[in-house]
């Protein structure tokens, strides 16, 4: 053999010996802990979520319980955030507000990330008519307007769907039946997930198109891997960067979007708390009980800009050279 | 089972690529480009064939498609007693195994998420290679073979220089046993000094390992180096292919002079008086080639029948291939 080892240690880059190995996924990171307002926007959607999955343990009161002797009180050592017009806890409704938001944020990004990364994998990988079909859906989809989805489905299906449960409760007498609510709440935001997946298809979609004909794909088919193997193991990890990215806006856009459609009536309904109806609520009584408008819109508005750092940052770190 | 040493391990018979494209600004004219035209040679076990030529005249093309990375439009490569053309995607996979590539850009042949060791290891676990608990000494002994410290096994490329990621590239290759690898430029893009150490650690491994390659360049200095016979293509065609040294010593066909004459000698003073084959004209397109003979509107011998008739692939003495009219 020859002396290549010795070769080798010659042009050893300066200062690799002794230095932790660096994955490119922990440079992003290291890269995100150096940016403050990212740093700020991940601890307050961190302590967001604390917040939603700790609700029942930590609200002062039941976010129900109505006390008409303490209505409309403001800021107290009782009530930290003060009552409203039934004279129940602000700040119980506004941590519960925070889990309806979160869960809806939560499930409507997933539902889409689902449908949109794997329709959109499918159309990049295998081209042709199959991509043709799939991008046709989804210029179909995007061309739905979300509000208007919204509206319709609530004078259309929710009045039937809630008749045919309270037959089928008078039928069956299943409890289930009686939780009108929460379909009312499932089949806006369902409706939502179902129309909100057309980025993330074609961002993904793009990813892989330009992935697809990276080297290193086609090194992976000359060593005889499966196309499942390359498409998993080879070309998605590299092309998550960006939906990491557009999926943390999404988060923020779906909370925005839940309470502007609680607000306007066609999402949460009462006395399911959500930000958008207290704002609601509020906004018919602030001149006389401010703090009923502002506990719920200031944190709606701080949550928003959280996300809007924590996706920026996200962005700069993913992708230290830019793909905008 | 014993095998010839000199048997032929890859046979190439009128290997065709054409490429449709589209041209102008809204893709309106379809076009061809034909990159690679009637090609025929045998490369012997254990050898390594050179294949020299200009940019753009095919050479990658014919690496890509006896490996069946590109489909070829026509022909056949056999390997063995199999006919790689009429496989399916499917069986050719546990064959790719035994052929195998190095490429030209290290840089970007490399998954930038995979650790190294989890990249030379990834090949032994998919054709299951070997048992688990053997994978990560093979991987350490790839690793020493191709003079990489088995420290860096959990490092990512990103970390490591253009010519320590080819010796990356180069263990990767080798976790399949393969047979035969094309290294389609594999020291080009590399400083000088990492050429001459990956040209040394190729010939190495070729030797420990009987290998047998296609070594894919443009600069004849590290092909005469490393080759046993060197093939000299031209605008999708071969035009010569002999010996290393029959070659060096007496190129037949035009345009092999000509390249050979545009290599400079390291000494001032032979350099200033020696004789240069200067060729006219540049590369003709190869969305329309000449016909005839490709090479005839720059060659200083043609006459007649180039224009018309492509001219055959013989052999003109043993083991000496050519196409030219003008070369009797």
């Amino acid at each position: 053999m020859s002396s290549s080892p010795q070769a080798f240690n010659e042009v050893l880059p300066e200062g690799l010996e002794g230095h932790e190995p660096t994955s490119l996924w922990r440079d992003a990171f290291d890269r995100l802990k150096a940016n403050k307002l990212a740093v700020f926007g991940f601890i307050i959607v961190v302590v967001l979520l604390l917040v939603a999955i700790l609700g029942p343990f930590i609200t002062p009161y039941d976010f129900l319980s109505q006390d008409l002797s303490q209505r409309n009180q403001s800021s107290s050592a009782a009530h930290l955030l003060g009552t409203d017009d039934l004279g129940r806890d602000v700040l119980s409704r506004v941590i519960y507000g925070a889990r309806t938001a979160t869960i809806v944020a939560f499930s409507v990004t997933a539902v889409s990330l689902l449908i949109g990364v794997s329709l959109g994998a499918i159309a990049g990988y295998s081209g042709g008519r199959v991509d043709s079909a799939i991008v046709w859906i989804i210029d179909l989809t995007m061309s739905i307007p979300i509000l208007l989805l919204a509206v319709v489905i609530n004078v259309s299906l929710k009045t039937p769907v809630t008749y045919w449960m309270d037959d089928m409760y008078l039928k069956t007498h299943n409890p289930i039946y009686r939780e009108t609510i929460w379909v009312d709440f499932a089949l806006v935001f369902g409706a939502l997930a179902l129309i909100m997946w057309p980025p993330y298809a074609r961002l993904i979609r793009g990813q892989i198109l330009s992935i697809r004909n990276e080297n290193y794909v086609l090194a992976a088919r000359a060593l005889g891997f499966s196309n499942r193997r390359i498409l998993f193991r080879h070309i998605l990890p590299n092309g998550l960067g960006p939906v990491i990215v557009l999926a943390s806006a999404g988060l923020g856009q779906a909370m925005i979007l839940e309470s502007a459609f609680s607000f306007l009536g066609i999402g949460v309904r009462p006395p399911i708390p959500s930000w958008g109806n207290m704002i609601s609520d509020g906004l018919r009584v602030w001149r006389n009980y401010p703090h009923l408008l502002a506990a719920p819109a200031v944190v709606l508005g701080i949550i928003t800009v959280a996300f809007s750092f924590l996706g920026d940052g996200l962005n700069d770190a993913l992708n230290p050279k830019g793909w905008r | 089972m014993k095998r010839d040493p000199n048997a032929t391990l890859i046979k190439v018979r009128s290997l065709t690529k054409h490429f449709p494209v589209r041209l102008g600004a809204y893709g309106q004219h379809k076009a061809t480009v034909y990159a690679l035209d009637d090609v025929s040679f045998n490369i012997f076990r254990g050898e390594t064939l050179g294949l020299v030529g200009e940019s753009g005249c095919g050479k990658t093309t014919v690496g890509l498609s006896i490996l069946q990375l590109h489909r070829p439009s026509r022909g056949e490569v056999w390997y063995e007693e199999i006919d790689l053309t009429k496989l399916k995607e499917a069986d050719l996979r546990p064959l790719r195994q035994k052929l195998q590539i190095v490429f030209q850009d290290p840089y970007s042949t490399l998954n930038p998420r995979m650790t190294v060791g989890a990249a030379i290891a990834e090949p032994m676990s998919v054709h299951r290679r070997c048992e688990k608990q053997q994978i990560q000494e093979r991987v350490e002994r790839l690793m020493d073979d191709t003079g990489l410290p088995m420290r860096y096994g959990n490092r990512y490329p990103h970390e490591f220089s253009g010519g320590q990621r080819q010796r990356i590239c180069i263990a990767r290759a080798l976790a399949c046993d393969p047979e035969f690898i094309v290294c389609d430029e594999p020291v080009s893009a590399l400083d000088v000094s990492i050429q001459a150490q990956i040209s040394n650690l190729l010939k190495d491994l070729q030797e420990k390992y009987n290998l047998t390659y296609l070594f894919i360049a443009h600069d004849l200095a590290v092909v005469k180096y490393i080759s046993s016979r060197i093939a000299v293509m031209y605008l999708g065609k071969l035009a010569e292919l002999a010996p290393r040294d029959m070659l060096f010593e007496h190129p037949l066909h035009p345009y092999t002079q000509a390249l050979l004459s545009a290599v400079p000698v390291p000494n001032p003073k032979e350099e200033r008086s020696r004789q240069q084959a200067l060729l006219e004209g540049d590369v003709p397109s190869s969305i329309s080639p000449p016909k005839g003979c490709r090479f005839h509107p720059r060659c200083p011998l043609a006459f007649e029948p180039c224009s018309d008739a492509v001219p055959d692939w013989r052999e003109v003495d043993n083991n000496h291939w050519i196409a030219c009219h003008a070369v009797k």
